[in-house]
């Protein structure tokens, strides 16, 4: 049996993520290009704010009252600091206490080599707790997408892709727990008066479609306090922009009739990748989603 | 390690009228925070006042001490400095009947 460098390499590079308990409970790529701790601060987790020109008005009405992310150490009135996976702070992406208010943490990266990338994080949601109830009908869903565009010199070929997934948790009270996917196009409106700017918003209610066997029961716990977490995996090819694989703890789901919103390329978004972590309160109360941590990772 | 800094935007372009509070914010890992209130237009807020606020729960909430203005003008800053806080804070302001205060509030926190 011959080893190759390339082998010695790829054993090396996994006994050291084995061997290393932040990165052990992830299996990336052999390229980690984040890997956002929050015991580390922010780790560029922003809040995302719709576009504009001339005027805040110009915001489009969907973008306008998002939440943005903060540091958190889950404390709670009746059992104190809960604490993140492994420290004391989560990333934590909280909407307001309106029904069907969203908010959304995003990190703005782009590409070098466009192959196989592996998005992996721990997350938990829960209902900010004001009620002695369980509450686990308060949260409608939380969720994640991937904003891409190709290359500048993808000629034909250029497009701009966004993969999004979310947990519809529940709505109108009833539990429905599956995962979904949003495919279509997007509908784009001008900003401000000079040509240079357009927004359209995807966060939307609208042409969500279930994922095949993509029910799920999660381990919500059995008080609005108590905080279990939860791993997902989802892969995607920059080549062929592609999903291949979508994982929630001990469930892979087939994403055989999956897609992406689609739409023409953008004059100024070339080789884009950013990645958006978003939650939806199902009531008049706030809802909470809490990452730690999260690992990007490439094969190149 | 370099000492973490942050700058959330709590209020952005909000059309306060009555009595107001921003969304809560939890920032235990800080030692010290300032709230800057600017106006983006709107109405002048004649006597109108802001407190910052501190929380045990995020929703339970007691005056921090404290307080200022609103900003009369767009060229006009108001600055609250609260330190010792634990958890939670935020922002309450009383705007006058009849009156708009177009709000931009960040919170500054180190």
């Amino acid at each position: 049996m011959t080893v190759t460098p390339d082998d010695l390499t790829a054993a090396i590079r996994r006994g050291m993520t084995l061997a290393n308990p932040q990165l052990s409970k992830f299996d990336p790529l052999p390229r980690i290009l984040a890997f956002d701790d929050f015991d580390r601060g922010h780790c560029g987790w922003s809040q995302l704010v719709g576009n504009y020109e001339g005027s805040l008005d110009t915001i489009l009405p969907g973008y306008r009252e998002l939440n943005g992310p903060m540091l958190s150490s889950i404390s709670h009135w009746d059992g104190g600091t809960h604490g993140s996976i492994d420290g004391t702070y989560a990333l934590k992406v909280p909407t307001r206490a309106r029904r069907d208010s969203q908010a959304v943490a995003i990190k703005r990266l782009t590409f070098r080599e466009p192959g196989p990338i592996r998005l992996e994080f721990y997350m938990t949601f829960k209902p900010e707790a004001n009620e002695l109830v369980l509450s686990d009908r308060d949260i409608k869903s939380v969720g994640f997408l991937l904003d891409l565009q190709t290359g500048d010199q993808s000629g034909n070929g250029a497009e701009r892709v966004m993969p999004h997934l979310r947990y519809l948790n529940a709505r109108d009270g009833d539990l429905l727990q599956k995962w979904q996917f949003k495919p279509g196009s997007a509908s784009f409106s001008d900003i401000g008066d000079s040509s240079d700017t357009v927004s359209h918003f995807h966060l939307g209610d609208e042409g969500w479609q279930d994922v095949p066997g993509g029910g799920q029961r999660l381990c919500y716990n059995e008080i609005a306090t108590k905080v279990n977490w939860h791993y997902i995996r989802f892969d995607f090819d920059l080549a062929s922009m592609t999903a291949q694989r979508l994982q929630c703890n001990d469930r892979v789901f087939d994403l055989a009739g999956f897609d992406s919103l689609r739409m023409p390329a953008m004059k100024n978004l070339w080789c884009m990748l950013n990645v958006a972590m978003f939650v939806e309160t199902a009531t008049d109360k706030r809802a909470f989603l809490y990452l730690d941590s999260v690992c990007l990772s490439g094969d190149f | 390690m370099l000492r973490e800094n942050a700058t959330l935007v709590v209020a952005r372009n909000e059309r306060w009228q009555g009595s107001v509070a921003t969304e809560p914010v939890e920032c235990g890992w800080a030692s010290e925070a300032i709230f800057f209130i600017r106006t983006l237009g709107g109405d002048r807020c004649a006597d109108a006042r802001v407190q910052a606020e501190i929380s045990p729960d995020g929703m339970h909430w007691v005056a921090a001490g404290a307080e200022g203005a609103l900003p009369k003008s767009k060229t006009e800053v108001t600055a609250l400095r609260v330190a010792h806080f634990g958890n939670w804070l935020r922002l309450t302001a009383k705007v006058p009947d009849g009156l708009e205060f177009l709000a931009l509030v960040t919170l500054h926190l180190k």
